[in-house]
């Protein structure tokens, strides 16, 4: 009869496993360390690119962008000899309009689900992009056309179409949580939980798979492929809490999220930041993010360079 | 961070702490010297006591002086005229009489005076009153001196209660004793009576006098007015029954003459009759505001009420003060339950139109344009029409709906799909344009989530705003609307887990 009592609990005990709420993440958090003024750097791909080449982190390069509703019929000069990119808004979140063409050829697009789609269906999603209907409240949008990353194969099997990514929680530019995040059928090839993507739980100092969640549910193999996703262990993970240390560095948030892709030849890149990341990568790592972030204001150092903040993470003994 | 935390949930605790103090208050003045009330539609009584008085000029200049009532802790006059054509009309305050004088008139006379009072309240029969002075002893002979000592005597003797009370009592005994026999007259009128009981509280020091008045009831007869007697009794003015000796005015008994000798004197006119009617009239507690705030001395301050406007106006704003409470019902459900909803205050919009629309006939109605219109959107999906055009064709799309929903609706005498025209025609167009979107982007499992979870928001809205308790509530006492905004506030200040995180992090917790 209280069975489904079960699937609850009690916020004594959420509080003792340093969970964090998402009032408490917008109150103590998000409104005390990311100033307003900040946004606009990490919402506006554009901006977010170019201040990442300039620090020194490495992104997908952009094809070119496209402002005005005018400009929309350039986009076969815009993408010229490329056959595979993907087309975004500048503004957007949660990967909401965002269209990865696979293969352009003879003036057909194909989708990363290998759907077929014609050139008037690619320029009425560019015209939904600017008219902002994908962008933060509606406001008119600009599109992005970048090149698609090739991610590494260590990935394959552990998703499903789509481009699997890896976000990390950056706490005052310390990289406290991350997680892989893997497009499944039922995510349509989207890397977000909230559509169905598998999100494994990581090691912030080893990269290695900690718990999957899936639909804020335990899962422990990949739901298409049948892949133990407890095998996965994320190469250069290094490389990838650098990138995340250096977001802080270029963008002055204390509350920071940045999903980086891993490309077979380029290494980590960074995709895109984010000012206020969801909560549930708690749930796939299996640990609170207050009580990361508890250990961050009490134990760790101010005043590091992004590779000493990382070392520092790397190195962290912490209590079992 | 705690400090900064702490401070601010510290200020907005003290300012909700000054409002709800302030909303007491006005709350209790309101209901004290305005006459709101909790309960809505409360209606008061309103009594039209009319006196017609009729009378046969003699030649000579006709003065009429009639005793009329005056604001008292009994009751309150809402309206008070005479008719009296070719009189002049000249009002008395301080003696409470109202005197018409005309020159001489050759033909009968009639006058009528009314008065609306309401708000009659029993006062227990004591009206508070500076200390009259000492009634002169009647000049009495030595033998009805001692016949009337005699009785004083007896009375103390026999009954309990103050002094009115016993000799009330004993002239009322049946039979009489032989001594009070002896000195009442044969044939007793309560005119009478009250002037024998004066006397005999006159040799007491007590002052007394005859007060008249009407039982408050619906009579299509003439009445008299019942003759009762008042006397001075621990420092004010008490009303005892002639007969029983009751004391206090009795319930819904309006004092019409209070002190002074006679209701009606006529100078200049003979055989004057003077015959009262009651009549009652129903009047909403509101319209009586006014009245109360001017003999409450809160004039002022009622002029700057929301009640002092016109009766459009107040419904307007009678419907715009039950919105913080919906807000209240929206902050709740998004930062405390923590359902994700459609847009921040949709919800609260659908939940008003359920108010206008009745609950069945909206939801029906809900479902009817949501349907069609989300059926037309996907259609329309394929024209791969740009946003702002896309858009605009659903608003149409929803109005033409409304159209021919409204039409066969009254065609078929159906009238619930008629309230089809009361729901926001921009805000549907919104919900089904979104909807549409997350169904594309999320799947159909996110939309019919999203919108599941909008309508049980603006469900719950629509039980909190649609009782007319509270919206009379909301209205009546609009300032806890002030309260609200401060409980808004210090939810803004929650920062514990939602509802739905309890289930959500489950996992977390190990165990």
């Amino acid at each position: 009869m209280f069975e489904w009592l079960k699937k609850w609990t009690t916020p004594e005990k959420l509080r003792d496993a340093g969970v964090m709420g998402m009032n408490a993440r917008n109150f103590h958090v998000i409104s005390k360390y990311n100033d307003r003024r900040l946004y606009p750097l990490v919402d506006d791909k554009v901006q977010t690119k170019t201040l990442a080449n300039k620090i020194g982190i490495s992104t997908p390069k952009l094809i070119g962008k496209i402002e005005f509703q005018h400009e929309v019929k350039n986009i076969l000069d815009i993408i010229g000899s490329e056959r595979e990119f993907v087309i975004k808004p500048a503004q957007g979140s949660g990967g909401k309009g965002v269209l990865v063409i696979k293969d352009y050829r003879d003036g057909m697009f194909t989708t990363a689900s290998g759907r077929q789609i014609s050139y008037n269906e690619v320029y009425q999603h560019i015209s939904n992009i600017l008219s902002g209907l994908y962008s933060l409240g509606g406001k008119y949008d600009a599109a992005i056309i970048e090149e698609l990353v090739h991610f590494s194969d260590i990935f394959k099997e552990y998703s499903y179409q789509g481009v699997p990514d890896v976000r990390l929680i950056i706490y005052k530019g310390f990289p406290i949580l991350a997680m892989t995040r893997l497009p499944t059928k039922a995510s349509g090839g989207r890397a977000n939980l909230h559509q169905g993507a598998v999100g494994v739980g990581l090691d912030i100092q080893s990269g290695r798979a900690l718990h999957g969640v899936c639909r804020d549910k335990p899962i422990s193999i990949q739901p298409d492929t049948g892949a133990d996703l407890m095998q996965i262990k994320v190469p250069f993970w290094k490389e990838h809490l650098l990138i995340g240390a250096l977001a802080y560095d270029m963008t002055g948030l204390g509350y920071l999220g940045a999903d980086i892709v891993l490309d077979a030849q380029k290494g980590p890149m960074m995709l895109e930041l984010n000012a206020r990341p969801g909560l549930a990568i708690q749930i796939a790592n299996g640990i609170g993010l207050k009580s990361r972030i508890k250990e961050v204001d009490k134990y760790y150092p101010s005043g590091l360079n992004a590779e000493e903040r990382v070392e520092f993470v790397l190195n962290y003994k912490r209590a079992k | 961070m705690l400090k900064k935390f702490t401070s601010v949930r510290f200020i907005l605790s003290v300012f909700l702490f000054v409002s709800v103090i302030f909303a007491a208050y006005s709350v209790y003045y309101k209901i004290e010297y305005w006459g709101f009330s909790f309960m809505p539609k409360t209606n008061t009584n309103v009594w039209t006591i009319e006196a017609h008085i009729s009378f046969e000029p003699t030649g000579d200049p006709i003065k009429v002086s009639l005793t009329t009532p005056r604001s008292n802790d009994a009751f309150k006059i809402l309206e008070e005229n005479v008719i009296a054509p070719g009189y002049r009309v000249n009002k008395n305050q301080s003696a409470s009489r109202l005197i018409l004088s005309a020159p001489a008139q050759e033909k009968p006379q009639d006058i009528y005076y009314k008065i609306m009072l309401f708000d009659n309240v029993s006062t227990k029969g004591k009206i508070w009153a500076p200390q009259p002075e000492a009634p002169q002893p009647p000049l009495f002979d030595e033998q009805k001196m001692a016949a009337a000592r005699q009785i004083l005597e007896l009375s103390k003797k026999k009954y309990d209660g103050d002094r009115v009370v016993q000799i009330i009592k004993l002239l009322n005994e049946s039979p009489l004793e032989p001594a009070v026999q002896a000195y009442l007259p044969i044939k007793n009128t309560p005119q009478m009576m009250v002037e024998i009981i004066s006397e005999l509280l006159a040799l007491e020091k007590i002052p007394a006098r005859p007060a008249r008045g009407f039982k408050l009831e619906e009579s299509k007869k003439a009445l008299t007015p019942d003759l009762m007697l008042e006397a001075y009794i621990n420092n004010s003015w008490r009303v005892y029954d002639l007969k029983t000796a009751k004391k206090g005015v009795p319930d819904n008994f309006i004092l019409f003459q209070r002190g002074g000798k006679s209701l009606i004197d006529v100078e200049g006119g003979e055989n004057s009759v003077i015959k009262f009617s009651v009549l009652k009239s129903v009047t909403s507690s509101f319209n009586l505001a006014e009245q109360r705030a001017k003999i409450s001395d809160s004039k002022s301050w009622f002029d700057y009420s929301i009640y002092s406007l016109p009766l459009a106006q107040q419904n307007t704003l009678k419907w715009l003060s039950i919105f913080p409470l919906a807000i209240l019902v929206i902050v709740l459900i998004r930062n405390i339950i923590g359902l994700q909803t459609m847009g921040t205050f949709t919800p609260m919009l659908l939940a008003m139109s359920l108010v206008k629309t009745g609950f069945w006939p909206g939801m029906f109605c809900f479902a009817i344009i949501m349907t069609l219109g989300l059926s037309i959107r996907f259609i329309m999906s394929k024209l791969n029409l740009l946003l702002v055009p896309r858009i605009s064709a659903v608003v149409i799309f929803v109005i033409l709906i409304m159209q021919v929903l409204t039409i066969t609706g009254y065609r078929l005498n159906f009238n619930i799909a008629q309230s089809a025209v009361f729901f926001p025609i921009i805000i549907m167009s919104w919900i089904i344009e979104r909807a549409s979107i997350t169904w594309e982007e999320d799947g159909p499992l996110n939309a019919g989530r999203e919108i599941i979870y909008s309508l049980i928001a603006a469900i719950a809205t629509y039980f909190v705003i649609s009782s007319e308790y509270i919206r009379h509530i909301m209205f009546a006492f609009n300032e806890l609307n002030l309260v609200i905004l401060f409980v808004v506030m210090l939810l803004g200040t929650y920062t514990g887990y939602r509802l739905v995180e309890l289930k959500r992090f489950r996992p977390l917790v190990k165990g």
